[in-house]
């Protein structure tokens, strides 16, 4: 059994990695232990928010490269450990059987050399799947610059397989992470993509069995580090989710945990990280593209959510009629989710909907009244401006009731508008 | 006019009949207590009534019987009056109404399955499996629904090798699987010897919960958040939020 101070030291260095998410898999029990829950499931919550879906572990936090902001880098003065392939399959299994967990999130510090890190880390989930019988979720982080078969067969045990991006661009890699390189972070992406698509091919032929990522690939980045702008950000996402068909990019905002003069002093704060989720998801569920969000050099709006902002710039388009328009419209209207899209859409089939028919439904109106009509009625405020301060007392007052929002989310004059009412 | 049943499904069936043209009808089981002056009917539960409702019932939804279950289970106070307005227009309207989100009724009965949809959900995240002697596995929790046989599927298929009980303590059944079979039996207390690893592998996992949060992004507002996704009520069951290791005492 692995030691508790072992432990610590193992997931202390692995906690910063975002991604928790269990979810993509059907992995199916064929004797032994665990299967996949397509849905994905959460286990536990930790006192900062977040969730525990997975065992969060790294194999080694003894790093031979010395990326400026991490904490398990070579110039860290920090308790090292490494973990031996049977006490991670035994700590994986034992926590799995009491729920604990969904499965496994293993990852590693480049502990002597690229080659010897993936190899250890194949060793495993090779492990875990054949000598244990373990068919629950396994995510494994690839390490850049090793052997692509390494890769190649890990991919046939894991679930999802993640290279991070780590930063937005080349030249804050180079200052920060000199040796890695955007092409060893991407290529490795580009050939899993393409050796998926091939095996899913081959698969539906009947040629070849077992799996090959079927929850696919993610990857993260830490905003906040380095001064790229969330125009270039959602744009490398953009590229990503369509060049490389990922799940999911995930978005760090910086802690500063380590000291340097290149890096800054305060934390990259939690609203910028929430807007970039807000315009990730418009990325990915609405029907959005990056151009219609933000323009290159510029950042996201603090003062409003993105969608929120995009609708104040085309108030052309609204009000637009709940009775009327279609799905994808709707989907634009600031305050509608897409599952509330879709309830609209599923109860105006039986009757005509009326303002107080979505307050039943609990539809959100306090942002969509200002852009629908219910049956030709309006229910919003008169003017643009109104709307606008209308918006901004809505968010405040969300962010005042849910959100750690560090720092202030209005100006003290919308504030002000918002208070005095002349909206 | 107010209608008392037994509580069962057939009972349900059958008051759901005799009501049905009665649109003020309140529903109550033998429990509630009567104004002066209320005059209450009395159903009679017959099985076979039941069946032609619950077969005229199947002809307008076939999967209305799963439903009817769902809200039987909900540990919402008026959730048989919820499921009572929901049937009868069912039965009114004789064709499926799980979409009509419009009409209160059918609002009202999918909120109310959804809260043991969701629950269910939870419980597939939350319920704790201790080791015992045996190698059995044993997970007390005290749900807000009577859920605890629709959970075994769940784990049946994940831990097909591993005989489990599932007790909820709230209300004194448990949910069994021995390895071959599924049942559920009343169950008050339990006598349950650990294995010999149980307690450090607890407290493991009681070291890793408390070494994977971040303090730099621990904040009131985050912690709230917690308890919204993780409510207090289920904490007494959760293995990382407790101090100490489990104390059977306590839970039985």
């Amino acid at each position: 059994m692995i030691t508790e101070e072992k432990l610590k030291i193992l997931t202390d260095s692995a906690k910063y990695d975002v991604s928790c998410s269990s979810s993509g898999s059907g992995r199916k029990n064929t004797g032994g232990m665990g299967n996949g829950y397509v849905a994905g499931c959460c286990h536990s919550f930790t006192p900062d928010g977040r969730c525990i879906s997975l065992l969060k572990i790294v194999l080694s936090n003894d790093c031979i490269y010395d990326c400026k902001y991490c904490p398990n880098r070579l110039s860290a003065d920090v308790p090292r450990a490494t973990a031996t392939p049977e006490e991670i399959c035994e700590l994986t299994i034992d926590f799995y059987k009491r729920n604990y967990i969904e499965g496994l999130f293993l990852s590693s510090a480049v502990h002597k050399n690229p080659d010897y890190t993936m190899e250890r880390l194949l060793l495993v989930v090779k492990k875990l799947r054949t000598e244990y019988r373990f068919h629950g979720y396994i995510h494994l982080k690839g390490i850049p610059r090793a052997d692509e078969r390494l890769m190649q067969e890990a991919a046939r045990y894991a679930d999802r397989m993640s290279y991070n991006v780590e930063l937005p661009s080349e030249k804050s890699l180079k200052l920060l992470a000199p040796q890695k390189s955007k092409e060893s972070l991407l290529t490795p992406m580009q050939k899993l993509a393409v050796q998926s698509a091939a095996f899913k091919e081959e698969k539906r032929k009947g040629l070849i069995k077992g799996h090959f990522l079927p929850a696919g690939q993610t990857t993260q980045m830490i905003v906040g580090a380095s001064p790229e702008p969330d125009g270039q950000i959602l744009r490398l996402t953009q590229a990503l989710y369509r060049k490389n068909g990922l799940k999911r990019v995930y978005y760090s905002s910086y802690v500063p945990v380590v000291r340097d003069a290149l890096l800054p002093e305060t934390s990259g704060g939690q609203l910028r990280e929430h807007r970039l989720y807000q315009a990730d998801w418009l990325l990915r569920f609405y029907g959005f593209s990056v151009e219609e969000i933000v323009n290159e050099g510029e950042n996201l709006s603090m003062e409003f959510d993105p969608k929120c902002a995009w609708a104040l710039r085309n108030m052309h388009l609204f009000p637009v009629e709940i009775n009327r328009a279609p799905l994808e419209v709707l989907l634009r209207v600031p305050g509608i989710g897409a599952k509330n899209a879709y309830k609209i859409i599923e109860a105006r089939k039986y009757t005509k909907l009326s303002f107080e028919d979505l307050v039943k439904m609990r539809v959100a109106l306090k942002r969509a009244k200002h852009f629908i009509t219910c049956n030709g009625k309006f229910f919003g405020a008169k003017s643009e401006n109104a709307v606008r301060g209308l918006l901004v007392a809505a968010e405040t007052q969300e962010s005042a009731e849910q959100l750690d929002l560090f720092g202030m989310l209005s100006t003290p004059q919308n504030a002000l508008i918002a208070l005095t009412g002349q909206l | 006019m107010i209608y008392f049943f037994d509580g069962t499904k057939n009972g349900f069936l059958c008051a759901l009949t005799e009501a049905f043209h009665d649109d003020a009808a309140v529903l109550v089981t033998s429990q509630v207590q009567l104004a002066l002056g209320e005059s209450p009917v009395l159903v009679s539960t017959d099985d076979e009534k039941a069946k032609k409702a619950e077969n005229r019932l199947l002809s307008f939804d076939k999967d209305c019987m799963y439903d009817l279950d769902t809200l039987f289970r909900s540990g919402m106070e008026n959730h048989l009056q919820i499921a009572f307005d929901y049937f009868r227009l069912l039965a009114k309207m004789k064709k499926p109404i799980g979409k009509r989100l419009a009409e209160p009724a059918v609002f009202a009965a999918v909120e109310c399955m959804k809260k043991v949809g969701h629950e269910i959900h939870k419980m597939h995240g939350f319920i704790r499996f201790m080791e015992t002697e045996s190698g059995a596995l044993y997970a007390p929790f005290a749900p807000d629904n009577d859920i605890c046989d629709r959970l075994v599927p769940h784990f049946r298929a994940r831990l097909p090798e591993f005989p489990f009980v599932i007790h909820d303590t709230a209300r004194k059944k448990a949910a069994v699987y021995d390895g071959k079979n599924t049942f559920v039996a009343p169950l008050d207390g339990a006598q349950v010897l650990l294995s010999a690893n149980e307690a450090e592998w607890q407290s493991l996992w009681k070291r890793y919960y408390q070494s994977v949060t971040i303090p730099a992004r621990t904040s009131k507002e985050r912690n709230k958040q917690m308890k919204g996704y993780m409510p207090v009520r289920y904490w007494k069951f959760l293995t990382e939020k407790q101090e100490n290791p489990t104390n059977f005492d306590e839970i039985t």
